[in-house]
């Protein structure tokens, strides 16, 4: 096909969006009111899974020295945890000495007299580690073995919790792609039988075309781009009120939970997903318009 | 130019539209086909759209073979006639212009060419005044002359017409007529299907009669000789 036909058939698909007001807009609603629902089921898993990895990167490696590590040992120590934070494997790590290790077993114990005889120098030094990457614990404690100065019966790190909110993240992303598909497919059926109307009601004028002698591409085409101008529409304005409402909906949760004293819940902001939000609508949107319309076309082609 | 070789059309509910059917058409002629309702005229021409299928036979039509013709090629077939119908079935959102316009853009003529011809199609069937107007604001006979124009503006080989007439009123059907002979001298073969004796056997011309499907008489500068 050249290209002023495409041209021209595009323009032909634009006016008939006009033309056929009603059934553009019954479309257009349609697309729009799951793109919404899609917009805000997917922010919330969003929000699950981001709270759930913060979760898991407050996860910390625990490990303590031998009590008889040398000097030269702790230095080793000292300097590998600094080498690991400079090149970015640690965020953050906080050290406990010998003398401090002492005060806060005398603290945490009530009874006194079983730190009888003890002193700070029973006690070893410890490092609380936080981990840019949770998923890199595994290669992090193997290096810490390694080193003579740690004691490798007294490394730590809460695996099993760790497991347990990979398992959770993990359903919530087959939610949100079970969620995708789910709408996506409802929503072709819905916008099909929308187009399909449109498409009996004007099954004369394919019929008319084809005896003229327009091939299938011919008619299809101003019908896709009706799709495609459609499910553009439609997605913006979805765009536009799952911004709202997903305003709303944080304002109300953050009122919520601040009334019953939870203050560590992380809510996204919107403009943190906006681009994302829109391309994802654009994309959902226009797919579901051109297919609809392909769907609904097929059958008044056959004469 | 278009060939019936032992053409046999039964519809899937039995019912018979053309049997045994051997005749040929050649370029530059004009043919009425004639007959009571029923008698296979529409099956006759939807044969040559390729709008059916002979069940029997073959059909050949400016030089494509109908039988087994890929899907992919009846668009080309079909821009190789100009076809008029009762019904007129002309696109109703757009103008008398746009309407003649469409028939070009679909074989992807050129716009200068669109510009210069669609005027002439319009001129040559008397309309060049209406070409802004819609069907809606059409008369039937002004509407039957669009679609001749549609027709007629990618200088089809044949032209063909279902009972082009059996929507107007006496004066335009003649006045239609003479139009299709018009073109019909203009080198243009002309197949009308129609039931109206004064105008057949006005015009003088070939006649092909039929009657349950079967071809009965095919009579150059004939006349309608069936009474009803």
């Amino acid at each position: 096909m050249k290209i002023r036909t495409l041209r021209l058939l595009t323009r032909e698909g634009a006016a008939n969006v006009y033309k056929n007001k009603l059934m553009s807009a019954a479309s257009m609603v349609t697309i729009t009111t799951t793109l919404f629902i899609l917009g805000l089921v997917l922010l919330i898993i969003v929000n699950v899974i981001t709270n759930l990895e913060a979760k898991k990167r407050d996860l910390q490696v625990k490990f303590y020295l031998r009590v008889e590590a040398t000097r030269l040992e702790q230095e080793e120590v000292a300097i590998f945890i600094e080498n690991c934070r400079a090149t970015g494997v640690v965020t953050a790590y906080e050290y406990e000495s010998r003398e401090q290790a002492y005060e806060n077993a005398k603290k945490n114990l009530q009874n006194e007299s079983l730190m009888e005889g003890l002193t700070p120098d029973n006690f070893s030094e410890g490092y609380f580690v936080t981990l840019a990457n949770p998923n890199d614990s595994d290669q992090f404690i193997a290096k810490l073995k390694l080193l003579s100065g740690v004691n490798p019966k007294w490394i730590t790190y809460p695996k099993q919790e760790l497991e347990r909110i990979t398992g959770i993240v993990r359903v919530f992303n087959y939610a949100a792609i079970f969620v995708l598909v789910v709408l996506m497919v409802i929503s072709i059926l819905l916008i099909s039988n929308t187009i399909r109307l449109t498409v009996f009601a004007r099954r004369k004028e394919i019929e008319i075309m084809k005896y003229v002698g327009a091939n299938d591409w011919f008619i299809r085409f101003p019908f896709i781009i009706e799709g495609m101008i459609i499910g553009l529409l439609g997605a913006l304005l979805a765009y536009l009120l799952t911004s709202q409402a997903y305003g709303w909906i944080v304002d109300g949760l953050n009122n919520l939970f601040s009334s019953i004293m939870i203050t560590n819940l992380e809510l996204m902001k919107f403009d943190q997903f906006a681009i994302r939000i829109l391309v994802v609508n654009i994309i959902f949107g226009m797919t579901i318009g051109v297919i609809g319309s392909f769907m609904s076309v097929k059958k008044h082609l056959d004469v | 130019m278009i060939k019936f070789v032992d053409t046999t059309k039964i519809y899937s509910n039995g019912a018979v539209g053309v049997k045994n059917i051997t005749l040929s058409i050649e370029k530059g002629e004009f043919v009425f086909v004639i007959g009571a309702s029923g008698s296979g005229k529409s099956t006759f021409l939807k044969l040559i759209m390729h709008e059916e299928t002979p069940t029997e036979g073959e059909v050949y039509v400016n030089g494509y073979s109908v039988h087994n013709m890929p899907r992919s090629e009846i668009p080309y077939l079909r821009r190789s006639l100009g076809v008029v119908f009762q019904d007129f079935r002309l696109l109703p959102n757009k103008t008398a212009y746009e309407n003649v316009a469409f028939a070009m853009q679909i074989v992807e003529a050129l716009p200068r060419e669109i510009r210069r011809q669609v005027p002439l199609a319009l001129g040559l069937v008397g309309l060049s005044k209406k070409a802004k107007a819609y069907p809606g604001q059409l008369s039937g006979g002004e509407q039957q002359r669009v679609v001749l124009a549609r027709a007629l503006v990618n200088n089809p080989a044949v032209l063909i017409a279902d009972e082009p007439t059996g929507n107007l009123d006496p004066k335009t059907s003649l006045e239609i007529m003479d139009l299709l002979d018009e073109i019909n001298q203009r080198g243009t073969t002309v197949i009308v299907a129609t039931h109206e004796k004064s105008i057949v056997d006005a015009m003088k011309k070939r006649v092909i009669m039929l009657d349950r499907g079967e071809l009965v008489s095919d009579v150059k500068r004939g006349q309608y000789t069936n009474e009803d």
